[in-house]
Parts: C-alpha cells; structure tokens; sequence
C-alpha cells in the first residue's frame, strides 16, 4: 500500500530521469540569470555561439539518429561553408567598399553567402552519403557504426589537407557582415552582426522543428529514426530518406560556418572546434537526440563562456570535458537521453 | 599422425602450421638488416626508419583495443604524449634516467586510461570513442595551459635517451620496443582474456550472456593498451628530444588509426607490417611534395577510405584470403588427397 503522499509524486522512472536534467537546467537558467545583470556579454555569445552549435549539433543528431553514422567530418562542412561564404561575400564587400551609399546592399549583402553555403552543403551532403556511405552500407552494415566513424574521420582529414592544398593556409574572414553602429537591448550595445546571427539560427530552428513535426517527409525521417525495417515496410524509400538526412545535416552545418564567417575567419582547421563542439553537445544530450541538441548546444555554449570569462580561453577544452564525464557518471546516455535502446545500440 | 605420410610432407606441413610465425621471423630479419641496405644507409633513410618502427608499434597497441574489443581509442595520440611529458619531466626536474622514465610514463598513460576507461566504457562503443577524445583534448589543453611546468607550446628540451647522435642505435631501441609490445600483447590475444575481448568485441549481449564482465576486460585492456602508448610516448620524448603539445594533436591519432586499419583490424601483425612501407611511402611523398604540405595525409585519409568501404579486412583480411585460396588448391592437389579415388 502506497500513501496519498507517494502517490502524488511523479512516477520512479520520470523521477529517476527528470529530477538530475532540471536540477541542470535550473542551475543553468539560474547562472544566466545571474550572468545577465553581471556580465550581459556572457549571455549575448552564449546565445550567439549557442545559435550556431545547435545547427551544428541538430544535424550530427540527426544523421546518427536516422543513419546511425557518428559523422566526424561534420566540421569540414563548418569550413565549406564558411569558405563559401567568404567566396561570394567577398565581391559584394569591395563594393560596399567602393560605394558605401548602397544601403540596401549593406543590408541584403550578406544573404546570398549563407544561401550559396546552404545549397553547396546540401549538394556536398547527398555526393557524401551516394559516394561513400550506400556503397558502405551495401556491402556490410557489420560495425557499421565504428565503420562509418572511421570512414568520416577519413574524409575530415582528405578535406582539411586538400582545402591546405588548394587553398592554403591563410585566414579568409570578413571584419563585419552587416556593418552598422551597434544596437541597444536594455542598455548593452550589441553588434547587428551578432543579433542577425541569433535570429538566423532561431529561425533555421524553428522552421527546421517545423519540418520535422508537420511535414510528411519530417515524419517520414523521425520513423526511419525509430525503426528502419518498420518504417520501409510502411513504403518509406530509405535511400531517399538518408540522401536527404545528410543534405539537410550539412546545409545547416555550412550555414552554421557561414554565419559565424566574423568570428571564425575560413582556414584548414576552423572546423576542429565546431566539430568538438558539437559532439559535446550531442554526447551532452544523449546520441541522437535532436530537441536535445538544441537545448544542450546553449548548455554547453554556456559553459564554454562561463570558462573564457572566468579562467582563461585556453581552458575552455578542459572544463566542459570534466563536466560533461561528470554528467556522464549521473546520466550514462545523456542529459536528455532515454532509457530506451537506439537500433545501433543493439 | 597419418602413417602413409612421407618425411617430407611432415615437413611441409609443420611449415604450414607455422607459416605465421616462419614470416613474422623472416620479416623481422628484413627489418634488422633493412638500415644495411641502400638507401637505408643514409641517415636522413634511416630516420624515416625509426620513425617507421615508431608508428608500427602504436598501430599495434592501437589495434590492440580497436580490433579486438571494437574500441576506437580516439585520444591514442594524448596518451603517447601523456607517457612523453611524464618521462620526460622526470628526467628534466629529477634527473630520472628515460629508462626508467618511459616506464614511469607508460604507469602513468596506463592509470589514466584506467580511469577513463572505468568511466566511459560501461557506454557504448562509440561514447567511449568520443569520450576518450575529450580526454585526449582535455590532456592537450593542461599540457597547453601549465607553461610553468611543461613550456607549452615553446616545447620541452629532453635529454636524449643514448648518447649517440646517430639513428642506428635507435632504430634498434624502437625495433626492440616494437618486438616487445606485439610480443606481449599478442601473448594477451592468445590467453584466456583475448578469447574474452574476442567475444566481448563481437557480440557483447552474448559475451555478457555466457559469464564475462564486459566492463573489467574493456577497461583492462584499454589500460594496456594506454600503457604501452606511453611507454612508447616516452620513446619519442628521448629520441626527438624536444616535447610540444602537438604530440597529443588528434590528426597523429589519425596517422596511427589509419595504419592500423589499412594493416588490417584485430591482426596486430598486420598494423606493424603495413607502417614499414606506408610510413616510409608517405615520407617520401612529402620530401617529394614539399611544396604541397599535407599532401602525405590526404593519402593516408584515402586510403582509409578505401579500405572502410572495399577492404574492411585490410592487408591481413587479404593476406588471409590469398592463404585459404593457397590452402584451398593445395588441398584439391591429387597428389595430396589421402584417398585418391
């Protein structure tokens, strides 16, 4: 006989995974709080970063929660579209340089960039996935996981060394995308640069959810994700479905690279920390899981600017990773991760 | 033994029982008397040498974990460097000769991995795998951070591990290091724990089903395997004489990975064989391509490529398949059929 008492309190298993997730996202929310009124420009690259490595976490969750593939290459995707966008922004920044008058170019100047990023990694995306991983996945899916990691880590360093190749070693950045005075919010001055970056990836977000929730072929993915053989007896066209799995996962990850072009000018190795970024977040959050992601990328941007301001840049390597084994000690599958088995876990 | 058979087939067939063992002989007489041979006399040759021996044995204590229990140990390169610093800070502030030193290395790579393996090998393959690239990431931001203790990236003077200036001897040193590290650990393989990490590396749900504690031999064996990392670490800390943070950078883990892959997954032989020729190719490309710098890791990239997706077996997937094919005739040889119809 359980007690009136007992009885109100949530469930043993929502208790056992609920109480150490909110305890963390409280004491996160309660930093940000805090950081807001201390140290406003902690909060604004939190959410600025934070923006960005949801894109890049979102789509490394995606692909190995539909593919099963742990892409290690996804920070090359960074580079290609930071790269790309230097490319196409670059003309377009000498006129604005020529003839500063152009106000509607300082506005919508920037736009085709990330629009070229986006298309030139969802084309790099599908090349990936029919070049590499059908021919992989025809022959074997013994290991496929440890294969296909070993298989992306091939292809990041083919990608870092030819771009060194072709390209070289220097530094292509931009000072400034949208160059006006900065903008006001509560009495913190803000670059525009920053605040459109945190409005493109609020939006990418948003209509990717979307997607993802209310579309047909959104839903047709998160099944695949469930349950492969199921969702094919269903007539979903698999390869379908993984074509456009990794075309959706790069574009966001270029864009990602083409929206933070100022902070991260295009060089060989600019995808590194993006790349780990966005594996602690999604280690952070559980394999796999997309909602997660997004809310762990802001956790895990916190964390690293927590670390800047606080101890030093060189640190920010160190700390989140002992965090993050910290966690990994309470929660073994993530912050947000169920106790339920992924297909690849079995 | 079937009585019809002559002394010479006997022959012929304990060399065929011991053909393993006859050409990992033959080799390693090919690799002692290799820096004897031109152009290997030059010492610019008989570096590439040692740097080769040096790779082969990390491939094979790579292999170690990755081709048998199916961990990807993806901070390889953070543990060489942990067994580096460590010898090397002795022999620096204590005065600690490397022998001893490179041991004292490989315990401490060894305990860390011990610790990291403890925490993240009750996880899936491929958090580990993640985790212990955090690990190695987290290793290179401290050795990176404390410039008061390791220099940082100025990099740490070393006192060389021999007083000769020359390559030979150390060749010899590495080559004996190599021998050592596949000797005991193909000695694990082959024990009660490598038909454990065999089975554990296969099917874990069935190896857990019939008795095995997974996580006591994973750990176990990602310690040694970090150990060895180490000692060898140690190694390069006292022949290149100079330590920087960028040992511990994740494109060595890559070069080593690569070479243990394109050997030949779960073989350790086939790791140590392939770095020879692979490392030494790869060096002359890049002497060759000097304006091109990093032209030597797109090969390596390439090649694991190719590997993963045509010849998951690597070379000793293929060596293998060339002997059944061998056996296989032989076996419909008439003269050798006992009972010819």
């Amino acid at each position: 006989m359980t007690t009136a008492a007992t009885n109100l309190r949530p469930p043993p298993f929502l208790r056992r995974y609920l109480t150490f997730t909110w305890l963390t996202l409280a004491v996160a929310a309660a930093i940000m709080v805090f950081e807001a009124f201390a140290h406003p420009s902690i909060v604004v690259n939190t959410l600025v970063t934070g923006g960005m490595w949801a894109l890049m976490a979102a789509g490394l969750a995606m692909v190995f929660g539909v593919m099963n593939i742990p892409n290690f290459a996804h920070g090359e995707l960074f580079l290609l579209g930071s790269f790309t966008a230097f490319t196409v922004f670059s003309p377009i920044q000498d006129a604005l340089f020529d003839d500063p008058s152009l106000t509607w170019l300082k506005v919508v100047g920037p736009i085709p960039g990330m629009v070229v990023a986006l298309a030139v990694g969802a084309v790099t995306g599908v090349l990936l996935e029919v070049a590499l991983f059908r021919p992989l996945r025809r022959r074997s899916r013994d290991q496929w996981v440890m294969n296909t990691f070993l298989l992306t880590a091939g292809v990041s360093v083919v990608a870092i060394n030819s771009y060194r190749l072709v390209v070289g070693n220097d530094f292509h950045g931009v000072p400034g995308y949208w160059i006006f005075p900065p903008i006001n919010v509560a009495g913190v001055p803000i670059s525009v640069d920053r605040l459109m970056v945190l409005l493109i990836s609020v939006v990418t977000i948003g209509l990717f959810a979307l997607f993802l929730r209310r579309t047909r072929l959104g839903r047709a993915i998160r099944a695949v994700s469930q349950d492969e053989t199921g969702a094919q007896m269903a007539g979903i066209d698999l390869n379908g479905i993984f074509v456009l799995t990794m075309a959706i996962s790069c574009a966001l990850a270029a864009l990602a690279g083409a929206s933070l072009l100022f902070l991260f000018p295009a060089y060989p190795d600019v995808g590194l920390q993006p790349l780990y970024t966005a594996w602690f977040v999604v280690i952070l959050a559980g394999l796999g899981n997309i909602p997660g992601a997004v809310v762990g990328a802001f956790l895990v941007a916190l964390l690293q600017n927590l670390t800047i301001f606080y101890v030093g840049v060189g640190w920010v390597d160190v700390l989140p990773t002992l965090f993050i084994m910290l966690i990994l000690l309470f929660k073994p599958s993530g912050l947000f991760g169920s106790a339920v088995k992924g297909v690849w876990e079995q | 033994m079937n009585a019809k058979s002559t002394v010479s087939s006997t022959w012929a067939a304990r060399l065929r029982a011991n053909r393993r063992r006859i050409a990992l002989v033959a080799v390693l007489v090919v690799a002692l008397v290799l820096p004897f041979i031109p152009p290997f006399t030059g010492e610019d040759y008989r570096r590439w040498l040692v740097g080769a021996a040096f790779i082969a044995a990390q491939a094979v204590a790579f292999d170690f974990t990755a081709g048998y229990i199916n961990i990807v140990n993806f901070g390889f390169a953070a543990f060489v460097g942990l067994g580096g610093y460590t010898s090397g800070l002795l022999a620096v502030e204590l005065g600690i000769p490397p022998v001893i030193g490179m041991v004292v290395g490989g315990f401490a790579s060894g305990l860390v991995g011990l610790l990291t393996g403890a925490l993240t090998l009750r996880l899936r393959g491929i958090y580990a795998a993640v985790m212990a690239w955090f690990v190695g990431l987290a290793l290179m931001g401290i050795v990176r951070n404390l410039p008061e203790i390791t220099r940082g990236s100025l990099g740490l003077a070393v006192p060389s591990l021999l007083d000769s200036p020359e390559n030979l001897p150390y060749y010899y040193v590495i080559l004996a290091m190599l021998v050592v590290t596949f000797g005991v650990l193909a000695w694990v393989v082959r024990s009660r724990f490598g038909l454990a990490f065999r089975a554990i590396g296969q099917n874990l749900a069935a190896a857990r089903a019939s008795g095995i504690n997974p996580t006591r031999y994973l750990v176990i064996n990602f310690a040694l395997s970090c150990a060895f990392a180490g000692w060898l670490g140690g190694f390069y800390a006292h022949y290149y004489g100079i330590l920087t943070p960028d040992v511990m950078l994740t494109s060595h883990t890559v070069e080593v990975l690569a070479i243990a892959y394109i050997g030949g997954r779960g073989s350790l032989w086939g790791a140590a064989v392939v770095a020879f020729p692979l490392s030494i190719g790869v060096e002359y490309v890049k002497v060759q391509f000097s304006t091109l710098p990093g032209v030597h890791l797109v090969l390596y990239g390439l090649l694991l490529v190719v590997v993963m997706i045509y010849r998951p077996g690597g070379v000793a997937g293929l060596v293998g398949g060339l002997e059944d094919w061998l056996l296989r005739r032989r076996r419909q040889d008439p003269l050798e059929t006992p009972n010819p119809a």
